[in-house]
């Protein structure tokens, strides 16, 4: 047997010269929460709830009230995956971005993708005020080319406000995770409006992100599929466009004109589909949604769209193409899902065939305009 | 044009085990499977993932001799990409998920108890 000690899981792989001299923001980099981690920064009786929760055993994004997972597929029994997919320190994550050739991370979290999923208010927001001190203190306390995402929890969009304004003049937090896992309503319920006045003010954009999970909610009743296979599909770009849907049909572009949404972890083929679709179908009923006053397109493309889980058909061109219709070049920023099981290197990305200005843009700039960092000359 | 490399002992990499060589500024990756030795690129077409650092198992397959219902098959002859998962036949260097693609499997020879590969 091989006594090597293996090299770190990203080592062997030679950055693109390309990659080397272009500033990359990643905008999203998973950090592993446990339940541990949250007690100091948890108030009462809530903190009660974490420290019994961390008892129980734990799976990978399935913790009983932290994760609440139902795993009825057998991908995870056929997962061949053997390297780490967590991140679990600072240090650690920003070696691994060095690796990966990113200089700025935007952070999520690992467990709280289903947050969305928790049930009783109360406990949902006091985890999610634990989340967010947790992240400031532990991983935006010193400038690490790390930017946090402040978790807002739907379940009580008056408080998301609150977090966002408590902690919306934090230089390294950079934007507001509205996560989508089986949200309901839908995120343009305009009970979420608070929420989006709060970012709005301070100039935060707004960034879905899903994750595969069943529950009997639009569009996360998956029950008719026999595999994650098909599951995961909806769970994430599915999600992405019935919160589109929504966002749009209440005009939510129109009443905040100045707020950024962003979608995440669900490529970028859905956006030219859902503005056609959608076009098509406002010619017939504009009278239903008279707050648009441009197809609404118009207001789809306005909104940025982050790579990963990047497409990759067998002729690469074919996403320039795709990038062309819906002017990509100046809404899709570049993400990794770094450490998660379908992360994209981004020597990949590079490789759509665009011009090196849009490379560029893709890679670094667009997101840079999105959290308001300078993009240093190189 | 072509050259062997003397890549260390056979007995290094026992039945079933595999492990990642330099040979000069390539890394690749030698396999022994029941015996027979394989080399293969330590990087996957797809991502350029280090594929020779995944793990070697069998894989599912199914098609009409099978009726159609998933089996166990390629015990020992299959690698997985520790990035993506993508599955390569050790053998063949054919990927699982992709017929039309394939890695390179060089020429392993053994002589005198050591090993060799032809680049």
């Amino acid at each position: 047997m091989s006594t090597d000690v293996p090299p770190h899981i990203l080592a062997e792989h030679r950055r693109s010269r390309l990659l080397e001299n272009t500033f990359v923001v990643d905008f999203d980099v998973h950090i592993n929460e446990r339940p541990s981690d949250l007690v100091p920064f948890c108030e009462l009786p809530w903190r009660k709830a974490l420290e019994e929760l961390e008892k129980v055993p734990h799976r990978y994004l399935d913790i009983p009230a932290f994760a609440p997972n139902i795993s009825v597929w057998a991908g995870a029994a056929f997962s061949t995956l053997e390297r780490r997919t967590i991140v679990s320190s600072p240090g650690q994550l920003r070696e691994d971005l060095d690796l990966l050739g990113v200089d700025v991370g935007v952070l999520f979290p690992d467990n709280f993708l289903m947050h969305s999923l928790l049930k009783p208010a109360d406990y949902a927001v006091a985890l999610a005020r634990a989340y967010n001190r947790w992240l400031v203190d532990v991983w935006l306390s010193e400038d690490r080319g790390l930017i946090g995402a402040l978790l807002a929890p739907n379940q009580d969009p008056v408080a998301a406000a609150a977090e966002i304004r408590r902690f919306g003049d934090h230089p390294r937090v950079g934007c507001v995770f509205l996560p989508t896992c089986c949200v309901d309503p839908l995120y343009g319920h305009r009970s979420y409006d608070p929420m989006y006045d709060a970012a709005q003010e301070f100039g935060l954009p707004v960034a879905l992100h899903s994750v595969q999970a069943l529950n009997p909610v639009f569009p996360f009743n998956l029950q008719a599929f026999e595999t994650a296979f098909s599951a995961h599909v909806i769970s994430h770009a599915v999600s992405m466009v019935a919160n589109a849907m929504s966002m749009l049909e209440t005009g939510v572009p129109v009443r905040f004109p100045d707020l950024k949404i962003v979608f995440t972890e669900s490529g970028v083929t859905w956006v030219p589909w859902l503005g056609m679709r959608l076009d098509k179908e406002y010619s017939e009923r504009r009278r239903e949604v008279p707050l648009l006053t441009e197809r609404p397109s118009h207001y789809l493309y306005g909104m940025y769209f982050a790579t990963q889980p990047i497409e990759e058909p067998e002729r690469m061109r074919d996403m320039a193409l795709m990038m062309e219709v819906f002017g990509g070049e100046n809404s899709v920023v570049f993400a990794s899902d770094w450490p998660h099981h379908d992360f994209d290197h981004p020597d990949k990305v590079l490789q759509i065939p665009i011009s090196d200005d849009a490379k560029r843009k893709v890679m670094g700039g667009n997101g840079a305009r999105l959290l308001g960092l300078e993009v240093p000359a190189r | 044009m072509s050259t062997e490399y003397e890549v260390g002992t056979a007995d290094s990499i026992p039945p079933g085990q595999h492990r990642v060589v330099s040979v000069g500024d390539r890394q690749i990756g030698i396999f022994n499977v029941a015996g027979a030795f394989y080399a293969l690129p330590n990087a996957c077409f797809h991502q350029n993932g280090p594929l020779c650092r995944g793990r070697v198992s069998g894989t599912i397959l199914a098609d009409a001799a099978s009726g159609h219902k998933p089996e166990w098959r390629l015990e020992g002859e299959v690698v997985i990409c520790p990035w993506h998962s993508l599955e390569f036949h050790i053998k063949t260097g054919r990927c699982l998920a992709y017929s039309n693609r394939k890695v390179s499997v060089y020429p392993v020879r053994v002589h005198d108890g050591m090993l060799t590969v032809t680049l």
